[in-house]
């Protein structure tokens, strides 16, 4: 297994487990863990997996996977398709909790907490890991709702205009929507909703932001503002992304993940290292598209 | 053997006989349904407005002065969608803006006292108003939802402790200044919000029309104490209750420019009216004689009496039923739908319990209605136990209160099911999404899945509540009276409604009653039902377009 290196470099940051909350409704987050200084330190890991395996009743979807996510850094799952790409993303912020029959075993740790213990709580821990889903999927609300979603569910709602306004530009939106904040989010093109839902996302300042195929529905220029956005994203935020497009992998990401089928990790390594030089034979196989 | 062998330049061809055959049948089979309610219903007419006694001379004028311009207007309606639509709104509200006035004015002045009303006004209704008014301001003020639950559950109890010196006000005030009070200032308010949030008018306008409402209010009273058929106090409730409707109809209708001719509709009505009743009266022609009329409306039924007899009683008693069938069932109906779609597991054990549960609401649904009248005899009205110091000795026999609650029971399980199909057709990737930000269930719930469904949720109910106001059975099995000779006096007082005073009038042996007087009872009771229903379109309409 060669993804086993980087595991070594884990510097476990055990600094919080305000996952922790006691009051379910409200999500203890409290926001005063000094993010700044973290993100000096370079390639600290952020999310990191040992021994996972993720079963959809009887069939294993996920085998084994160690893995170790850096901070702010971009970092790509490639595979075929049924992989388990979709599953391991949603293994991170407990999407897979919303499936009656996922069953997690192993461990996968947030800033060194279990995120599968028993005290965290799922909600709270999904207001720190945000998510982009692979088709664009607005609230049929206006644009400034859209943004403002996850202010209000939060309780986040000091100057919330600026917030929302912020965000659009992040997610370079905000030249196009500034004049029709209250017009239909469904009224946008998709690759717009795209960008929307990312505005979305970044509003709440979470930590990690996860990407399942953000660009499969889009067209190739609205496809490079996506690109542009999430390299421009990793200068603040941790960044994974799915991806079926070789191509996007290699431009925007630093390490890549590859999975097999039968939901293995076959190589994790530096994104260079996979395209140039990857040391599986399988894994050259799959890039050079002899197979999957 | 239909089809040749193809050749180069000839395709052949394939027999569509068994296709044509089919759609024909379809057809002959869908028609055939729609013509006998229809034969039906023209007969029901027929009697219920005396049409047989009129003279030639009425027929002639009233077409050419009513049903010839609406014909045109149909016409030229018909390949306008945007006319219909309008019309369709100014038709549907008017007629539901006069259903809510009589409501009102009844329950208002059966179950509660002016002076009662306004006690709860100002601890329940007021303060649950003025929440939301702030909250559709304040989008920022998340506590307000939570506040309007703590004054839905405290008011009630603060009101009752201070039903004395809140009624002893409300006394000082007399009934018109109570229905100022509670229902012109607020119902200005709603007109001015409306017309600044929806119709996007000036801050004067909309502050002209805040102003204006009540000053009309004020200013008609002289005007309408010569009439002596409308109090003041019914004045004032119509001015809100019909007035509200039919601006905003008339309003919303004025404000596209493709729509504004759907005011032909209204003029047509009216002036055809009068004109025919000049023309008869200048002709002297043979009027029909109806048995839906006013004095009908409003008096109590005869059995012996065809001419005086009335369906008044029963209008209260169904108008009753409406409104407490409406509240039990949307709220245990959409809250069971919330909890089998959203709270319960798929799977384990709850997960088999719970789809033995989703199997038997269906089933519950065609239970006949018979066996919800037993049921509703057996646990509302002959149950008696005793539970520590608290004797529960059911309903009473045949009183508003057990009515209401077999009804509820007997929709019930079309509500939830129509729920459920509505919240299940909210995409769950707006789940996913609402989720994915970190929202709770609740918020979730609150936010995505619940402004998304209403339309659906509401055309169920309503379509339902339209079912268990047509029900006889059941209030013959809790012993409702076939015929009452005054309404209802409050929630355990008992209570007839049109279907079984309709029925009770089928089997007298005058021919009058049988043709005449059931007749005009079951006009009365369809134009009850098809204005529930327009609203029910309405609304869906109204809905969707917003979730669009
Ligand atoms: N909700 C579910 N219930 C049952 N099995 C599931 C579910 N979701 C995924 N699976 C199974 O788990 C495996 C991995 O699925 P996953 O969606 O993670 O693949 P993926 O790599 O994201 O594929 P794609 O690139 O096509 O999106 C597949 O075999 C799939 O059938
Ligand atoms: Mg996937």
């Amino acid at each position: 297994m060669t993804s086993q290196d980087m595991a070594s470099e884990t510097e476990a940051e055990t600094d919080d487990d305000s996952l922790v909350t006691t009051d379910p409704g409200k999500g203890g987050l409290d926001e005063n863990d000094d993010r700044g200084s973290v993100a000096q330190t370079g390639a600290g890991t952020v999310i990191e997996s040992r021994d996972l395996d993720v079963f959809y009743g009887e069939t294993q979807a996920l085998q084994n996977i160690d893995l170790a996510i850096p901070e702010n850094q971009v970092t790509a799952m490639i595979g075929p398709s049924g992989c388990g790409k979709s599953t391991f993303l949603r293994c991170i912020n407990r999407m897979n909790d919303l499936i009656d029959i996922a069953r997690v075993e192993g461990s996968l740790t947030f800033k060194g907490k279990n995120v599968y213990d028993t005290d965290v709580d799922p909600v709270a821990l999904r207001r720190r890991i945000g998510m982009v889903f692979q088709h664009p999927n607005p609230f049929p609300k206006s644009i400034y709702d859209n943004v403002a979603y996850g202010l209000r569910i939060q309780d986040k709602t000091e100057n919330m205009d600026e917030v929302v306004e912020r965000s659009l530009k992040k997610a370079a939106l905000w030249d196009e929507v500034s004049d029709r904040l209250d017009d239909s989010a469904l009224d946008l093109s998709g690759g717009q909703q795209q960008r929307l839902c990312i505005a979305r996302a970044i509003a709440v300042d979470p930590e990690v932001i996860l990407m399942d195929e953000p660009a499969s529905a889009l067209d190739p220029i609205a496809t490079s503002q996506i690109e542009d956005l999430i390299e421009e994203l990793a200068t603040e935020y941790t960044v994974v992304i799915v991806t079926h497009n070789m191509q996007q992998a290699a431009r925007i990401s630093d390490k890549t993940a590859v999975f097999l089928t039968g939901g293995e990790l076959v190589e994790f390594d530096d994104t260079d290292k996979i395209f140039e030089n990857p040391e599986s034979q399988r894994v050259e196989d799959y890039i050079t598209g002899k197979f999957g | 053997m239909a089809t040749k062998a193809p050749t180069q330049t000839e395709f052949g061809e394939v027999s569509r006989i068994k296709g044509i055959v089919f759609k024909y049948v379809s057809f002959v089979a869908s028609i055939v349904g729609i013509l006998a309610l229809g034969v039906l219903l023209a007969y029901v007419f027929w009697d219920a407005l005396g049409l047989e006694s009129a003279g030639t001379g009425w027929y002639l004028a009233y077409t050419g002065t009513l049903l010839v311009p609406l014909l045109a207007f149909f016409a030229y309606a018909r390949t306008r969608p945007e006319v219909v639509a309008g019309a369709f709104e100014l038709f549907s509200l008017t007629l539901a803006g006069v259903m809510l006035t009589v409501a009102s004015v009844i329950i208002l002045s059966i179950i509660a006292s002016p002076a009662v009303w306004f006690a709860y006004f100002l601890t329940v209704v007021g303060p649950l108003l003025a929440l939301f008014v702030y909250g559709q301001y304040e989008r920022e003020a998340t506590w307000v939802g939570l506040a309007m639950l703590l004054t839905l559950v405290a008011g009630p109890v603060v009101g009752t402790l201070g039903l004395g010196i809140l009624t002893t006000l409300g006394s000082l005030l007399g009934s018109p200044g109570v229905y100022f009070l509670s229902l012109v200032i607020p119902g200005a308010a709603l007109a001015a919000f409306l017309a600044a949030e929806r119709f996007d008018a000036s801050r004067r306008l909309s502050l002209g029309i805040g102003v204006a409402l009540p000053a009309l209010a004020v200013v008609a009273v002289p005007l309408v104490d010569t009439v002596p058929a409308i109090s003041r106090s019914v004045w004032l409730i119509a001015l809100v209750m019909l007035g509200l409707p039919v601006g905003y109809a008339v309003a919303n209708t004025a404000r596209t420019r493709e729509r504004r001719s759907a005011f032909a509709l209204p003029v047509i009505a009216v002036a055809g009216f009068l004109a025919g009743g000049a023309i008869v009266d200048a002709i002297g022609a043979t009027k029909p004689s109806p048995w839906l009329d006013w004095q009908y409306l409003t008096s109590s039924p005869s059995i012996s009496n065809a001419a005086e007899a009335g369906l008044y009683p029963a209008i209260i008693g169904s108008i009753f039923l409406i409104v407490l069938v409406s509240v039990f069932t949307f709220v245990f109906g959409v809250g069971a739908a919330i909890y089998l779609e959203e709270y319960a597991p798929d799977n384990g054990v709850l997960g088999t319990a719970t789809r033995i549960i989703n199997v038997n609401i269906s089933n519950l649904a065609g239970v006949p209605s018979v066996v919800y009248g037993l049921l509703g005899l057996g646990i509302f009205v002959n149950i008696e136990a005793q539970l520590g110091p608290l004797t529960y000795g059911g309903f009473g026999v045949g009183t508003v209160f057990t009515a209401a609650l077999t009804l509820s029971l007997l929709i019930l399980p079309i509500v939830i099911i129509s729920a459920q199909e509505a919240i299940r057709s909210v995409p769950s990737s707006l789940r996913q999404a609402s989720y994915g930000m970190g929202a709770t269930r609740w918020q979730t719930i609150r936010n995505v899945v619940l402004p998304r469904s209403l339309p659906g949720i509401l055309t169920g109910t309503i379509l339902a509540l339209g079912r268990a106001i047509g029900e006889t059975a059941p209030l013959i099995m809790i012993g409702a009276a076939t015929t009452k000779f005054s309404p209802p006096a409050g929630l355990f007082s008992k209570l007839t409604a049109m279907p079984m005073q309709i029925y009770a009038w089928a089997f007298l042996p005058g021919e009058d009653f049988r043709y005449g007087v059931v007749a005009a009872g079951v006009v009365t009771l369809l134009i009850v039902m098809l204005t529930m229903n327009s609203v029910a379109i309405l609304v869906r309409n109204k809905y969707q377009q917003e979730a669009n």
